[in-house]
């Protein structure tokens, strides 16, 4: 197959290829004859910058803050020296202008370049509606915009641009950069590659932030340590998304313990992921080479890389709990706090009294336990239904039956299972909190939630007591049970119950015999299976044993154990405890996120919620082994920048949650000379395809040097200054004149820069995987613009129980719910989306700074026969027959809502002439391949 | 499971064309009819250069093989019971197992030592002896060579497995065929440089992290093809429901493609990505006649079918696992790998095993290796051998390199019953053909085959990957490219070009 890759002419070049040395030399010169007059030289001494650059300019460097034996070494280490103020260039005869274009057109000028004229406002319309919100204008907008920008171009784009960035789809196209970053995805990856049902919230979190305009600095401080510093605020939780967007090696966790050389690995490199996503995205620094040695290139050594690890030593990859109103979750936290603090007190009176009894009371709490679990519990081998093992009690599990019709309910009965598996008995598996739900649909949009069951606090263990629902006055075809938190095994969790009984008031059955469907199950005939769930066989309760009558003795027994005083207390702490329990089971049902946090699990995967939160202990690796661990190190960041202390002196008082605090400080100190430059670097590759340093996320030797350094520290500084609005950012790019300029090319400038360093012209580009799919539904007129909440998912799950096969072959193109915008995309890692994947869409696994770009048949292949796209295709053609009534109209319609412009007549008349012979949709259909629909001039 | 459906090319060409022809029947036997008619009307002779790769055909020394085919055996396949026979384990069967060390096993399976479930017998000039179910490569067993001492750094499946096919543990690097897609090229344009076939049942761990491209362009990840199924590969024709597509229809809809957007790419002169795009219709016009006629599994003769074990074709399997399926599935990826290779992919990966699900259909036999090993392997060494032999007597053997590989080996010791736990420290890969010396045994492991004999040098990955780009041309420390920061390769920083495999 051809590789076409993308010519070096253009914006991508081949990746990994450092920039050509003699363009970045050129830039430099350029630049440094440009501004003889700025004193502001802020590096130079030895080596080729120098050699442009007038010896009086070189003595303005001063205040270095790298260290003096790092010097000689400062030119590579340009991303580290501090930001210093710089003016706007003067241009011979300009003396006022747009101060962009100043730095522009001042390297231009000495490169013998100069500016292209201004895009059509057409082109322009439709570059600034992709580059904003990333949909194509209608036919309207674009002729409102034309009429405007024919009267007042200036005013024209300044419009527009506040214009799109006021609309919603603004934060959703911006978003999507941003995931690319972090690599967010909504499944763990790696084996097994099991969903993240709560990872949206962060991915709304990042759109809202976009929309809000959010001041930078508390968007990065709220992605690390948000639930610190703005607690009770739900964007203080959701953003902390951010730690846990990458994947997650569920086995390595939830298989291996932290004492196994492997088990260490796993939580290593999860570690690496969450210090590389930060200092990558935040700081664009390659922190993670110095995992095994210090970093080759960049003055980072393996102590400040594990002093970075330490700062997130306390924390995994978790699902959190929270309420929108941050009242309540600090209502609910102080509540969550008391009742530990009272089941401690109620614990350690019981211990006392345990201990005084001695062996009398261990004699008869086990024979109470014998007596409860009766053997046998099951008359039969079909036990009942069985979820999936899960590693934490707060994964979301259902079970529902399917009635057949509507019926008028009285009640629902929930029989706990029997298994004498971990020495359990009677109530295995039977959910600690659950919900049970009547509806209409098996996918419950609607439904009547029952009252009456254990939703916000623990249940008591129901032995083989039935549990009886009332449902009167209520009436649905299908019967859910939600469970809201497992029921512990002996060191994991799951979801069992014997039978599921429905009754109407005359008492019939109506779920005996009928079709069970679940989240998951295990399907182990006869003991466990779906079917078992109604086939009318329950576990009997013991007959032997008088358990009423030991439990009376063993209570004499513990009274006399513990003093007047004790029993006292413990009447109080356990009254005090129901309280509570009382007022949390009054709480409505809390949100989550999956997000980093502290976790408190059971089996292999406990977490540091144990120990409260107490961090790990960090050592540096030699060469990265785990099995090498070498000093101690505590949290701390780069200690080749000395604005402020780069390792965390925090007080022994200090929580885990302190330290992700003061790296957040750290990163976001107005002096920290990476954190501006990289976000302001980052806005300028969406709008020119290619960033002022060429590497996004390293900035460090690897990397590119910026080819407009003056101008990347303006912008920085300017942004820093301004409130770290990128709103802000985005107007004063996109009314430039560098940005409106036309794509169209010059020979000569070619020739001098075919690389387009200088900006002599503004970028042709490819549109992006999501973006091609939201404009292809657009033009269709599909477009769902709904926002927010759980992805949709454009796939069957197979075989949920194991590895879920993510199958998008078996999907429907016309399941409405797909049609929402590509954001909204529910991501899986290990099958990552075939269509969305050959239009190089980023790779959720990898933090990707910026996008391929490749041509292949595939892609051609992809787009010409998708299901997405012929049933698009399709749609696009009955619009169209809507929209206009001739073929003749319909025809030209078509082609100026795909492209944006109305055919030319040899165009047209060929597009007419197919449209005749083979209809409408087929001709939909070549628009849709139209190179002109898949760039952006 | 996806069973053939009745109208699989494979199921055609031995059943005969009773059934009435369906539309996509139509396109996957003249897919053809349309791409190539589209074709004629489209190549004008097309002088544009297929490309050569990341070298530009410039190799860093000459080169002993051209293609590659990698043989996966996901979940972990036990070299003891296969190929690394080992007496001792014999003479202490059942005895309590003792490692003179702390082992840290993957579900603590640490029972007494369990001799080989199988007999082991000599075969070929070297008398190589081999495990019962693998017996049918002992018809060309002269042509492998062993090492029988390869270590992973990971005893999780996913890591393993990672590291296995992208010489990273991490999920985010591209596959040994990406690189090789990259850095060499393609040999017929027409069709995908690298093709990688799932096991029919599903993907292993990681699924196409093990595949995909990373950070190199996505036109170097693997094709994903599904030989016999109804549509092999995802795309190649309009989705089923375009009942508003007709042959004339697709040919002039090409022609106006073509038409419009040369127009379009005149008007914007310089910007060769636009020429390059119209090109890719054009490619994906020949792809259309070419793939399903490479995918054509009918129009081998009876006798290669037969050498294959295909002459029944396909049948309605028992539930439990079973020979005669496993033979028909993997042989039947095994003769569309080798109509790939003749046509020019580059590199093919062949797998076999799925997720872990239950029941079993990988090669993770914790609880029983006769039970899941037993139909694996055979079907496996049926379809293995019948490749070889086929190439060999095509002459493709000698610049076709073969790699049989898994992510780690098993336990020598039982994990209580009649399974064995994973072992990291120990395990076997094969390799034959292009440039590797025949009947070698590089590299043997302990006498417990527990780890390596020489524990100071291990064979890993790295090396392998290393021998083989070395047998391609190239140079691995010099295939590279950079990425956040560094400049990346197959083999990392490690990697030893294994000599002593070298013809």
């Amino acid at each position: 197959m051809a590789k076409i890759v993308t010519p070096a002419g253009l914006s991508l070049p081949d990746p990994g290829f450092a920039p050509d040395p003699a363009v970045v030399r050129r830039a430099w010169r350029s630049w440094a004859f440009a501004v003889v007059a700025a004193p502001c030289l802020w590096w130079g001494g030895a080596g080729w910058a120098a050699e442009a650059v007038p010896s009086a300019a070189v003595a303005g460097k001063s205040s270095a803050p790298v260290k003096a034996t790092r010097a000689a070494e400062s030119r590579e280490e340009w991303a580290f020296q501090p930001l210093r103020p710089v003016t706007p260039p003067q241009v011979a005869g300009v003396a006022t202008g747009h101060p962009l274009d100043r730095f522009i057109d001042a390297q231009l000028a000495a490169q013998g370049l100069h500016r292209s004229p201004s895009a059509d406002a057409r082109t322009l319309c439709r570059r600034l509606y992709f580059d904003l919100i990333g949909l194509p204008p209608s036919p309207e907008q674009s002729e409102a915009f034309e009429a405007a920008h024919a009267l007042d171009p200036a005013a024209a784009v300044a419009h527009l641009a506040d214009q799109l960035l006021a609309s919603p789809q603004y934060g959703e196209r911006w978003a999507r950069h941003w995931l690319d970053v972090v690599h967010y995805g909504d499944t763990h990856g790696y084996d097994k590659d099991k969903p993240r049902p709560y990872a949206w919230p962060y991915r709304d979190y990042v759109i809202r932030a976009f929309n809000s305009d959010k001041p930078y600095a508390r968007f990065l401080e709220e992605q690390l340590a948000g639930d610190v510093l703005y607690p009770g605020e739900s964007d203080g939780i959701e953003a902390l998304g951010f730690i846990a967007a990458g994947p997650w090696d569920f086995i390595g966790h939830a298989e291996l313990p932290e004492s196994k050389t492997d088990g260490k690995v796993a939580r290593h490199l999860d570690r690496d992921d969450m210090v590389a996503n930060t200092m990558g995205t935040f700081a664009s620094v390659t922190v993670h080479c110095a995992q095994c040695h210090a970093h080759k290139f960049d003055p980072i050594s393996q102590e400040d890389y594990y002093s970075l690890q330490a700062v997130f030593a306390a924390v995994d990859r978790t699902e959190r709990k929270y309420y929108a109103d941050p009242a309540l979750t600090r209502r609910a936290a102080e509540l969550e706090a008391r009742q530990r603090q009272l089941k401690q007190r109620q614990d350690a009176l019981d211990a006392q009294a345990a201990a005084a009894a001695g062996e009398g009371l261990k004699k008869l709490d086990a024979d109470i336990a014998a007596a409860t679990r009766q053997p046998g519990g099951n008359p039969g081998a079909e036990f009942g239904y069985h979820s999936e093992i899960s590693p934490q009690p707060n994964l979301l599990k259902w079970v529902q039956v399917d009635l057949g019709r509507r019926v008028a309910l009285d009640r629902v009965v929930l029989w706990p299972a029997y298994d004498d598996f971990a020495n359990i008995g009677a109530g295995f598996g039977f959910p600690l909190r659950y919900q049970v739900q009547v509806g209409d649909d098996p996918e419950f949009r609607e439904s009547v939630i029952l009252s009456g069951v254990a939703v916000n606090d623990d249940a008591p263990k129901p032995g083989f007591q039935p549990q009886v629902v009332p449902a009167s006055e209520v009436t649905g075809r299908y019967v859910r049970v939600t469970v809201i938190k497992l029921a512990p095994r002996s060191d994991d969790f799951i979801f069992a119950l014997a039978e599921l009984q429905v009754f109407d008031q005359a008492g019939t059955n109506h779920a005996l015999h009928r079709p069970v469907t679940a989240q998951d199950s295990i399907e182990a005939p006869p003991r466990w299976q779906k079917a078992n769930l109604v086939d009318g066989i329950v576990p009997a309760p013991p007959k032997t044993g008088d358990v009423a009558e030991m439990k009376q003795r063993r209570m004499a027994l513990w009274k006399e154990s513990l003093s007047a005083a004790a029993q006292a207390e413990w009447a109080t702490t356990t009254n005090a405890l129901a309280g509570v329990r009382a007022e949390l089971a009054a709480l409505p049902p809390p949100r989550m996120v999956y997000a980093g946090g502290v976790h408190s699990g059971s089996g292999n995967f406990v977490g540091t919620g144990g120990a409260g939160g107490q961090p790990r202990t960090i050592h540096v690796l030699a060469r990265g082994q785990v099995t090498q661990p070498g000093q101690k190190v505590g949290p701390g960041a780069l200690s080749a920048l000395d604005f402020r202390s780069a390792r965390f002196e925090l007080p022994e008082t200090a929580t885990e949650g302190d330290r992700r605090v003061a790296l957040a400080r750290w990163l976001v100190d107005p002096a920290n000379p990476l954190t501006w430059r990289s976000i302001v670097n980052r806005v300028w590759q969406y709008h020119f395809g290619r960033g002022l340093v060429g590497t996004p996320n390293d900035f460090g030797r690897m990397g590119a040097r910026p080819t407009h350094p003056q101008l990347l520290d303006w912008l920085a500084t300017e942004f820093r200054d301004g409130g770290g609005s990128l709103k802000q950012l985005h107007r004063l790019i996109v009314t430039s004149a560098t940005y409106q300029q036309s794509v169209g090319t010059d020979a000569r400038a070619e020739n001098l820069d075919s690389d387009n360093t200088f900006l002599w012209r503004q970028n042709r580009r490819k549109l992006e995987a999501e973006a091609v799919r939201d404009a292809v539904l657009q033009v269709s007129g599909k477009l769902d613009l709904t926002p927010g909440g759980p992805g949709w998912q454009d796939f069957v799950i197979e075989h949920p129980e194991h590895s879920p096969h993510y199958e998008y072959g078996l999907a429907d193109p016309e399941d409405r719910r797909t049609w929402r915008r590509s954001i909204y995309r529910f991501i899986v890692r290990s099958q990552t989306q075939p269509w969305m994947t050959v239009l190089d869409c980023a790779d959720p696994s990898i933090r990707v700074e910026r996008r391929n770009e490749s041509q292949s048949p595939l892609q051609a292949l992809a787009l010409l026969n998708n299901g997405f796209m012929v049933a698009q295709a399709r749609h696009f053609a009955e619009r169209v027959q809507r929209e206009r009534s001739t073929l003749e109209e319909q025809v030209r319609y078509a082609h100026r809502l795909a492209v944006g412009r109305s055919p030319r007549d040899a165009e047209y008349s060929s597009l007419l002439a197919f449209a005749q012979q083979h209809g409408l949709p087929q001709l939909c259909r070549v628009l849709f391949n139209l190179s002109e629909f898949a760039f952006v001039d | 499971m996806h069973p053939s459906p009745p109208d699989s090319p494979f199921h055609r060409a031995t059943r005969g064309r009773s059934a009435p022809v369906s539309r996509r029947d139509f396109l996957w036997q003249s897919g053809g009819g349309l791409g190539g008619l589209a074709l004629a009307s489209l190549m004008r002779g097309s002088a544009a250069t297929p490309d050569a790769g990341r070298f530009g055909g410039h190799l860093h020394h000459p080169a002993k093989a051209k293609r590659v085919v990698q043989f996966f055996m996901a979940g972990a396949a036990s070299h003891l019971d296969l190929f690394d026979f080992k007496p001792d384990l014999v003479k202490y069967d059942g005895k309590p197992s003792d490692f003179g060390e702390p082992v840290e096993a993957f579900q603590n399976g640490l029972g007494p030592w369990l001799k080989p479930v199988w007999e082991f017998r000599p075969y070929g000039q070297t008398g190589k002896l081999l495990g019962e179910p693998v017996a049918p490569l002992g018809a060309v067993v002269d042509e492998l060579s062993f090492v029988h001492n390869l270590t992973s750094i990971s005893g999780v499946h996913s890591n393993a497995t990672l590291l296995q096919s992208t010489g990273f543990q991490l999920p985010g690097y591209p596959g040994a065929g990406c690189w090789v897609s990259y850095a060499l090229g393609t040999l017929n344009e027409n069709l995908p440089t690298f093709v990688v076939l799932p096991d029919h049942r599903g993907f292993a761990s990681n699924g196409v992290k093990n595949w995909d491209s990373a950070f190199l362009p996505s036109q170097h990840s693997g094709t994903m093809i599904y030989p016999g199924r109804e549509d092999p590969i995802s795309d190649l024709f309009p989705h089923r429901s375009a009942n508003y597509v007709t042959p004339q229809g697709e040919v002039a809809a090409q022609r106006l493609l073509a038409e419009l957007n040369q127009g379009h790419a005149a008007d914007r002169a310089g910007d060769s990505r636009l020429d390059a795009r119209i090109r890719t219709y054009e490619l994906a016009a020949r792809m259309q006649l070419a793939a399903p006629e490479a995918l054509n599994l009918r129009a081998e003769p009876e006798h290669i079918l037969k050498l294959y074990g295909l002459e029944r074709g396909p049948q309605t399997w028992p539930k439990e696992i079973n020979d005669a399926e496993e033979v028909f599935h993997f042989s039947q990826k095994c003769l569309a790998a080798r109509r790939l290779l003749e046509r020019g992919v580059r590199f093919v990966q062949v797998w076999s095993g799925n997720d872990n699900s239950f029941p079993r259909r990988n090669w993770d036999s914790h609880e029983n290796i006769r039970q899941d090993h037993g139909p694996l392997a055979y079907g496996m060494a049926r379809g293995c051998a019948a490749f070889i032999q086929d190439l060999k007597q095509r002459g493709l053997l000698e610049d076709t390199i073969i790699l049989w590989t898994t992510e780690f080996g098993r336990m020598p010791s039982s994990q209580g019953g009649k399974g064995r736990d994973h072992n990291p420290f120990v395990f076997t890969n094969w390799l034959a053909g292009g440039g590797i010396r025949p009947g070698v045994t590089y590299g043997e492991s302990d006498p417990w085959g527990y780890k390596p004999l020489d524990r100071t040098n291990p064979t890993r990955v790295y090396d392998i990957h290393a021998t083989i780009l070395h047998l391609l041309g190239l140079d691995h420390e010099r295939v590279t490219v950079r990425h956040n920061g560094t400049d990346r390769r197959l083999t990392d920083v490690h990697g030893r070009v294994i000599r002593e495999l070298l013809a």
